[in-house]
């Protein structure tokens, strides 16, 4: 039996245009909005129900409408890079968008505040063009980096997460979450409850508990009962929504969808042979890329980061409840992009799901990627590395990705069969 | 030339003469280091020599390509080529700071070597994770990474650091930070003593020798001042990327431009920000609020510097020079040709320690709109 599309995603993406209408109304009516960066502390304006607008979600929404391109010109235009942290930079150029009623789903109403953390060295400076826009802040994070970290923090985070982060970092991010209540206090004139936060941060663990029984689910089921890329919406939508109960219940509701098609014994790809894992971002201007391979060669993706970090990377059970948000962000991306972290946590989720085979997206600005290719390597895991940015389609091209894959497949995961 | 600029520039280009010296003769502990934010006052303290690692243009850097993709800043990537042939002698140790990206990338890359791959018998490595906020949370986390720091060149030194040799080695690098304000005068005065080129390499060899001999050679350049020759050229202040060798800046002073000041800290900024006081307290501040560095400032606090210090130079024009894959100098730009107000080309994506297509001729109309202008009045 083929698998169809997710009720679970349906219902996420809905959700989402809904609440996004919902939130330009609001809006429009003279009412605050943030624009946060994925990797950021959302939490603290859940709490205080300030709305906000992810800035990635935002950038996958312009590119999966094909107007990255006039937005990147809209920027070079001003003398502006087109060329750096596209994926942050794209929805800066709304600002600028000459005809903003055309702009997708709406357009994005402009923010009062953005918060980023001050990671690389080009994304400060795209808020710091948020902050001189007319009645925009921009707050700024510290992105701080440890010496000498514990190796398996998948193992650590959950409970132990002031040993897995380190003292200083989350003494650091504290005061600076500290900092940002106050601001957002003054600013807003709105209220921070301790008792509203500590169940936001109740809410966001309970959401993450069922992504980790989903993650674990699907790592153990054969055949793959869902497509990958349904699983991008499902985890992600409600990932943006964090700390709300329609959150917690649409990663339950994913959860059991799955549960079902596993029991009932859905594939996606009814001649399995070959099972394999995605690592790097999603490819968005072509989301039927992952199932391209699965009449030719019966090879399923079966792994993709966004469930598995939803899995892994949020949990933070016990302690102060903002030093535990901190200890939620103050390492978030070198779960995903630093060694030996990244580079151990792709090993652990391929034999987890006993993956086949690897194909690794290296983008531009690809980080560890040669510690990751090469930590699956040792572990005895085929890895195809793909040299792409997944929102600039001017440096991909389709089908010879297709063909270079197709032939991997053959060569080095299917060859022994 | 006269002596002292010759020692000295010949320090700025062979980095190496002065460790392997420094070993010979005092059987002293070499350390390598990454990036202005390192705290060097340690290093000098503990009685070891901190040697600043530099790339190599020319070179090809396949290892460091290889472990760091191709997607970082080039000078980095030469780096970690040259750490990985062994290209600065015996190190023993690498202390990196969080100047820009691709320093902590280079970071993370020989942590990992040294974990995977202990063959290569790397030497060990400290990320001294100095930030930048303006904020007293960042004061307080700058401190402890200083003390941080402070331990592990202790255990490297195989001694501790006591708070007046500590005290000792702030005051002494001051001195050589108000010597290097003195020096950049010299390439500022009407005509220039020094160029553009001269004056980088200066400042390199500052960061390549001991501190005492880096002073007694600055005073001595100080003291011949009278002797160096006069200079000429369009007066040009340079901003965008760093520089870790002199081949842009001849390329640039080959066309007729005179390099009068630069806002990257292998240049003037390195030597801009002095410790209020000879204390651990003053020290983190004082890296806290190096800078500003292209990477790690806002646009504003750039453009408010770039506009002041092109202005003390008496630049006449401004030059953006930003290396490929060094992301940070395109979105200041605008902004500083803006507050500088002076006639300026942008070179992007210019090719490690060179000028790329094109550049020549964006530079040739620099000089050609000096020249009408000139003809005007
Ligand atoms: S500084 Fe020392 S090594 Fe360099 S030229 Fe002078 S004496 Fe020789
Ligand atoms: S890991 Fe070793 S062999 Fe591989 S590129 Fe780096 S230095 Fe070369």
């Amino acid at each position: 039996m083929s698998a169809a599309r997710l009720a679970s995603a349906a219902a996420a993406t809905a959700h989402q245009r809904q609440w996004f209408a919902g939130l330009r109304e609001e809006v429009a009516d003279g009412g605050d909005l943030a624009l946060v960066n994925a990797d950021a502390p959302q939490e603290i304006f859940r709490a205080m129900g300030i709305p906000y607008v992810v800035n990635q979600w935002w950038s996958s929404i312009v590119t999966a409408k094909r107007r990255a391109q006039d937005y990147l010109g809209l920027l070079r235009e001003r003398g502006y890079p087109d060329d750096s942290e596209q994926y942050s930079s794209i929805p800066l150029a709304s600002v600028f968008d000459p005809d903003p009623a055309n702009a997708p789903w709406g357009g994005l109403p402009r923010p009062s505040i953005v918060l980023a953390e001050t990671t690389g060295d080009a994304s400060r400076k795209i808020f710091d063009l948020w902050d001189s826009q007319l009645g925009v802040s921009f707050y700024p994070l510290e992105s701080a980096a440890e010496n000498d970290v514990p190796v398996r923090w998948w193992e650590l985070m959950p409970r132990d997460w002031e040993r897995a982060v380190g003292s200083d970092r989350l003494d650091l991010m504290t005061g600076e979450l500290e900092g940002l209540i106050r601001f957002l206090e003054q600013t807003t004139g709105r209220v921070f409850s301790e008792t509203r936060f500590a169940e936001v941060m109740t809410l966001v663990n309970e959401q993450q508990e069922w992504n980790r029984r989903t993650r674990d689910l699907i790592a153990r089921a054969r055949p793959c009962p869902l497509p990958v890329n349904d699983s991008i919406p499902s985890v992600m939508i409600p990932q943006w929504h964090r700390g709300t109960t329609w959150a917690r219940d649409a990663a339950r509701a994913f959860h059991d969808e799955v549960a079902e098609r596993v029991s009932t014994g859905t594939a996606v790809c009814p001649g399995e042979r070959a099972r394999l894992m995605w690592i790097g971002r999603g490819l968005w201007f072509d989301l039927d890329f992952y199932r391209r391979f699965e009449e030719s060669h019966g090879a399923v993706f079966v792994w993709s980061m966004y469930l598995a970090i939803a899995a892994d990377g949020y949990l933070r059970h016990g302690g102060d409840p903002l030093r535990a948000l901190a200890a939620r962000f103050a390492a978030f991306s070198d779960q995903l992009y630093t060694p030996p972290w990244s580079a151990e946590w792709y090993v652990k989720e391929a034999r987890h799901h006993g993956v086949d085979g690897v194909v690794h997206l290296v983008s531009d600005d690809a980080r560890g990627s040669y510690f990751t290719t090469r930590a699956l390597q040792a572990a005895g895991i085929p890895v195809l590395e793909l040299h792409a940015d997944n929102v600039d389609a001017r440096s991909a091209d389709g089908d010879a990705l297709t063909r270079t894959v197709g032939d991997w497949l053959d060569r080095h995961v299917l060859a022994g069969d | 030339m006269p002596a002292a600029l010759a020692r000295l520039t010949s320090h700025g280009t062979d980095r190496r003469a002065a460790a392997d010296e420094f070993r010979a003769r005092h059987h002293g502990g070499v350390i390598g280091y990454v990036g202005a934010d390192v705290p060097v006052e340690y290093l000098t303290a503990a009685g070891l020599l901190p040697l600043r690692l530099s790339g190599s243009p020319g070179d090809p850097s396949t290892a460091g390509d290889r472990c760091l993709g191709t997607g970082l800043d080039p000078a980095a990537r030469s780096v970690l080529t040259r750490l990985l042939e062994g290209g600065f002698g015996t190190l023993d140790g690498i202390v990196v700071s969080r100047d820009c990206e691709a320093s902590l990338r280079l970071f993370y890359a020989l942590r990992e070597l040294r974990r995977v791959d202990p063959a290569l018998a790397l030497p060990p490595v400290h990320l001294v994770d100095v930030l930048h906020l303006p904020h007293r949370t960042t004061t307080r986390y700058v401190r402890a990474k200083l003390g941080q720091l402070r331990a592990t060149v202790e255990t490297w030194a195989g001694r501790p650091i006591d708070d007046t040799a500590l005290a000792d080695a702030i005051t002494a690098h001051d001195r050589l930070r108000a010597l290097l304000t003195e020096v950049a005068a010299l390439r500022r005065s009407h005509p220039a003593r020094l160029t553009g080129t001269q004056a980088l390499a200066v400042v390199a060899a500052t960061t390549a020798l001991p501190v005492g001999r880096a002073t007694a050679l600055l005073e001595a350049l100080l003291a011949e001042a009278d002797q160096l020759p006069e200079h000429e050229g369009l007066r040009v202040f340079l901003t965008g990327s760093p520089h870790d060798t002199g081949h842009v800046y001849t390329a640039l002073e080959d066309r007729g431009l005179l390099v009068v000041g630069e806002d990257h800290d292998w240049g003037d900024l390195l030597s801009l920000r002095r410790t209020a006081a000879p204390t651990e307290a003053a020290l983190a501040e004082r890296y806290q609020h190096n800078g500003p560095a292209a990477p790690r400032a806002s646009i504003r606090a750039r453009a408010a510097h770039t506009r002041r210090a092109a202005r003390e130079c008496g630049a006449q024009a401004l030059v953006g020079y930003a290396r490929v894959r060094d992301d940070a100098p395109g979105w200041d730009y605008p902004a500083q040709r803006e507050a500088t107000g002076l006639p300026a080309v942008q070179l992007s994506r210019q090719p490690y320690g060179a000028l790329g297509d094109g550049a020549a001729e964006a530079l040739a109309e620099l000089t050609g709109a000096r020249v009408r202008a000139e003809a005007a009045r």
